[in-house]
């Protein structure tokens, strides 16, 4: 079990926990429940990378306690 | 300039009727060439000549949420506000089903309950198929009822949420509506007429496969099995039926049968501990463990005798579950409990 912490600079920080062999649209359900918006309109990225809905966060070495860039589509 | 709302037009839900399509997804649609180009300067009669071009119905799609052509026009039905009766006019149409759609859409989001409703049901008719695009960029096959059984039922569509809507039962409860009645009624009720008249002949089957059906069913023994094939012929091999025990008692072979659990020698031990017990359990386990040393041997038999008899010990302590929503740790726990909620596996510690 890991634990990423998603913030959006503009006051929304949120700690997830979740399985390092969840896939990214696990983790944006996850957040959406946590914080309200709709999973679809999440995009969660690293400077300019996108993470894709169908990798799992093992493959893009997301590991405990990483940071988050939370955008909204 | 050109993207501002017309001046005249009213307020919808309380705000400027552009409002109803969330910023982002407006903003993305004002920076869309299909928007800058074609919607430009539209007006209620060439918007109809837009939409008749339409072939796809849909969102956004992509990495970076490009709008689809239906998804600007409704933002430009939204921007000039079309009357009324132009709206009703696109449900009504019936040789453009992308128009439909259209004014449909469109008069979900801006129209009242009972107007949504009135001329929204009889879309469920129009069985046609239509393109819809994903937001990964592929089409997929619906068809226009299935359409407008998602803009009814839903609160979320093509990327737009719905406003909300009134329960039908409410409506029809304060008189706006009436009930419900759908094409297929006439349908239904011949069909019904025929099953009655052919039921009355199946009764008798339709009695046994009720049995057959119940799960809570005792196990039986195999040689009321043999004894009774003839009455049953597709049976599972571990269930029982209330119907033969009695049907057994009546005929007093039900005592037969006590004294030939009696006999069996691996069960006299357990036979006074069993005594107070729940019947129902008795003879279920009574039944795993017949079944169970027919096919296998006897030493299994002898251990599940012992894992049986320590199970009332254990009775008490707690089996945890699988979903991990009962974990020590209410965090954890709770955390299970909304990844079961959304389908997922508990966490790995």
């Amino acid at each position: 079990m890991i634990e990423v912490v998603l913030n959006d600079r503009l006051g929304k920080k949120v700690k997830v926990k979740c399985n390092e062999d969840d896939t990214v649209g696990d983790l944006k359900k996850l957040v959406a429940a946590q914080t309200g918006t709709r999973a679809e309109k999440i995009r969660i990225q690293k400077w300019y990378n996108i993470y894709k809905n169908h990798i799992t966060l093992k493959d893009y070495e997301i590991h405990d306690g990483m940071g988050l860039e939370l955008y909204y589509n | 300039m050109a993207n501002r709302t017309d001046p005249l037009a009213k307020n919808i839900r309380g705000t400027n009727p552009q409002n109803l399509v969330e910023k982002i997804v407006r903003t993305k649609i004002y920076q869309h060439t299909f928007w800058k180009e074609q919607c430009f300067g539209l007006t209620a009669e060439t918007l109809v000549d837009k939409a008749m071009e339409l072939d796809h119905l849909g969102g956004t799609f992509g990495g970076n949420r490009k709008p689809t052509p239906f998804l600007c026009l409704i933002l430009k039905m939204l921007q000039i506000q079309p009357e009324k009766e132009i709206v009703v006019e696109f449900i009504k149409n019936d040789d453009y089903k992308y128009v439909r759609i259209l004014g449909a859409f469109y008069l979900r989001l801006t129209g009242t309950d009972v107007d949504v409703y009135r001329y929204l049901e009889p879309l469920y008719n129009d069985y046609r198929k239509v393109r819809q695009k994903l937001s990964d960029g592929r089409f997929s096959l619906t068809h226009v009822d299935e359409v407008i059984e998602e803009l009814l039922n839903k609160d979320y569509s093509c990327d737009i949420a719905m406003p909300r809507l009134k329960k039908r039962w409410t409506l029809e409860q304060n008189g706006l509506l009436e009930p419900r009645k759908s094409v297929l009624e006439d349908d239904f009720e011949e069909e019904e007429e025929k099953e009655e008249n052919e039921g009355i002949a199946d009764k008798s089957e339709d009695e046994k496969d009720h049995h057959r059906k119940s799960p809570e069913r005792e196990r039986e023994r195999d040689s009321d099995r043999r004894r009774d094939s003839h009455r049953h012929r597709d049976r599972d091999y571990d269930r029982d039926y209330d119907m033969d025990r009695d049907y057994d008692r009546e005929r007093g072979r039900g005592r037969e049968r006590d004294r030939e659990r009696d006999r069996d020698h691996y069960r006299e031990r357990d036979r006074d501990r069993e005594r107070g017990r729940d019947r129902e359990r008795d003879r279920r386990d009574r039944a795993r463990r017949r079944s169970r040393s027919r096919s296998r041997d006897r030493k299994r038999n002898e251990t599940d005798d012992v894992r049986d008899r320590d199970e009332p010990k254990k009775k008490k302590e707690k089996k945890m579950r699988e979903d991990g929503t009962d974990h020590p740790d209410p965090e954890i726990a709770e955390q299970n409990r909304l990844r079961a909620s959304l389908g997922m596996k508990p966490l790995k510690m």
